[in-house]
């Protein structure tokens, strides 16, 4: 009898003791619910500032590249006007400084392209084209953009494209823009000798290769040229002119492309920078 | 003479197409939004569109779309005036039943003969 009473008094503080326990979990699944909750609403919450800061950060660009731009267009226009004699004839002054707003407009409106391509790259807010383009006929473009510059220094760009080169699908005007910006580098570091460019077809795609005679980059330097601001000669008495963000953004642009960048040079003797784009025929990509 | 409706909602590029446009003895009317272009649109007879793209309010695929309902537009080309900045312009302005599209910004040494290119061979200036 004893021992019933006993077995029965056991089991129910086994029972008990599950039930508190069954509790307990209880409890602290209900907290750890309550905690997960808490964490998931901190990093929505988390989230929607940081994409709205992304938003703000596109929003900002947009404008900033609209409202920087329009007046310098403006400028650029009317003197162009002007200087075509449109709005009535000049005196070879009026047309000689109204040359020089122009270029200083033209020149003041790259620097604000750049500042602006650069801050849209490293934003993500770099979209590229897809379409059909002759990539010979992009280099000749981007050797005929820069020939008034090699031409005051007596230079040529003597540009080079493999025969047969098939159409490529890309972003035409971004390669453009790589190529412009290495051969503005070939001409201003170079005194005499050549500037070249080369089109050749890889294998996957596109080889551009600009090749000069100047005087070279000295391999101590060769880590950090692709880096935005990076100039071998800074400092307010520099020889050159320029922001040191071409090559950062030749590096960024190649990079979004799916290409390679890269480049030998001896000092005294020249520099060769060669870039490698996998653009394909548009056989498989159809685009008109 | 050759008829051009004008949409472009900044007044000194307002100015410089108009300027351009009439040194090369084309008539202009020009206006400020895409409600203004509209009215425009249904009172005139007109040879050619330059529309801009981001305008106010009514954005230029918008118009372009509204104007595209006009009757009076059958066969009148509409040319869009965008930057190359924005992207995935050339099928938008496509779509929304524009002939093409001018870079801004525009170049007024080859402007006029950009525009003459989307006028039917026959008429010119
Ligand atoms: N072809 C070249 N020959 C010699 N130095 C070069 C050449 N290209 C680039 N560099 C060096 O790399 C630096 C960075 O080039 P870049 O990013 O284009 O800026 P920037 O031309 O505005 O100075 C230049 O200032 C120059 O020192
Ligand atoms: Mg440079």
């Amino acid at each position: 009898m004893a021992g019933i009473v006993q077995d029965i008094t056991d089991r129910k503080r086994a029972e008990e003791a599950v039930r508190r326990l069954a509790d307990d979990l209880r409890r602290q699944a209900a907290e750890l619910e309550r905690r997960v909750a808490e964490r998931t609403a901190e990093l929505s919450e988390a989230r929607d500032r940081a994409e709205g800061a992304d938003r703000l950060k596109s929003a900002f660009l947009a404008t900033m590249s609209h409202e920087l731009r329009t007046p310098l267009n403006s400028i650029i226009g009317f003197t162009g006007v002007l200087l075509q004699g449109l709005a009535g004839p000049l005196n070879d002054e009026q047309r000689k400084q109204l040359g020089m707003v122009r270029a200083s407009g033209q020149h003041l409106l790259e620097l604000i392209n750049d500042v602006l391509d650069i801050s849209k790259i490293e934003a993500g807010q770099l979209e590229l084209a897809q379409a059909r383009f002759d990539p010979a006929a992009a280099a000749r473009r981007a050797a005929d953009t820069v020939a008034a510059q090699a031409a005051e220094k007596g230079l040529e760009i003597e540009c080079e494209t493999e025969h047969g080169l098939p159409e490529l699908v890309g972003d035409r005007r971004r390669v453009e823009q790589v190529l412009i910006n290495l051969l503005a580098n070939a001409v201003k570091f170079t005194d005499q000798g050549r500037v070249g460019l080369d089109v050749r077809a890889t294998p996957e795609g596109v080889a551009f290769v600009v090749s000069d005679t100047g005087i070279g980059i000295p391999a101590e330097a060769h880590d950090q040229l692709f880096q935005p601001f990076r100039q071998l000669d800074s400092g307010l008495a520099r020889a050159h002119e320029g922001t040191g963000l071409g090559l950062a953004i030749c590096k960024r642009l190649v990079d979004r492309m799916g290409g390679t960048i890269g480049f030998e040079s001896a000092p005294g003797v020249g520099s060769t920078f060669r870039v490698d784009l996998p653009l394909t025929p548009p056989s498989l990509t159809e685009t008109p | 003479m050759t008829r051009v409706l004008l949409v472009e909602d900044n007044a000194q590029n307002r100015y410089l197409i108009t300027f351009l446009l009439n040194a090369s003895k084309f008539s202009v009317l020009s206006a400020e939004d895409g409600a203004e272009g509209l009215a425009l649109a249904a009172s005139g007879d007109f040879d050619l569109v330059l529309l801009d793209i981001q305008l106010p309010g009514m954005d230029g695929y918008e118009v372009a779309r509204a104007l595209r309902q006009n009757a009076r537009l059958d066969g009148i080309p509409i040319v869009a005036v965008t930057s190359y900045a924005m992207t995935g312009d050339r099928e938008r302005v496509l779509a929304a039943g524009c002939e093409g599209y001018i870079e801004k910004p525009i170049d007024p040494e080859t402007f006029v003969a950009q525009v003459r290119a989307f006028l039917p061979e026959k008429g010119g200036a």
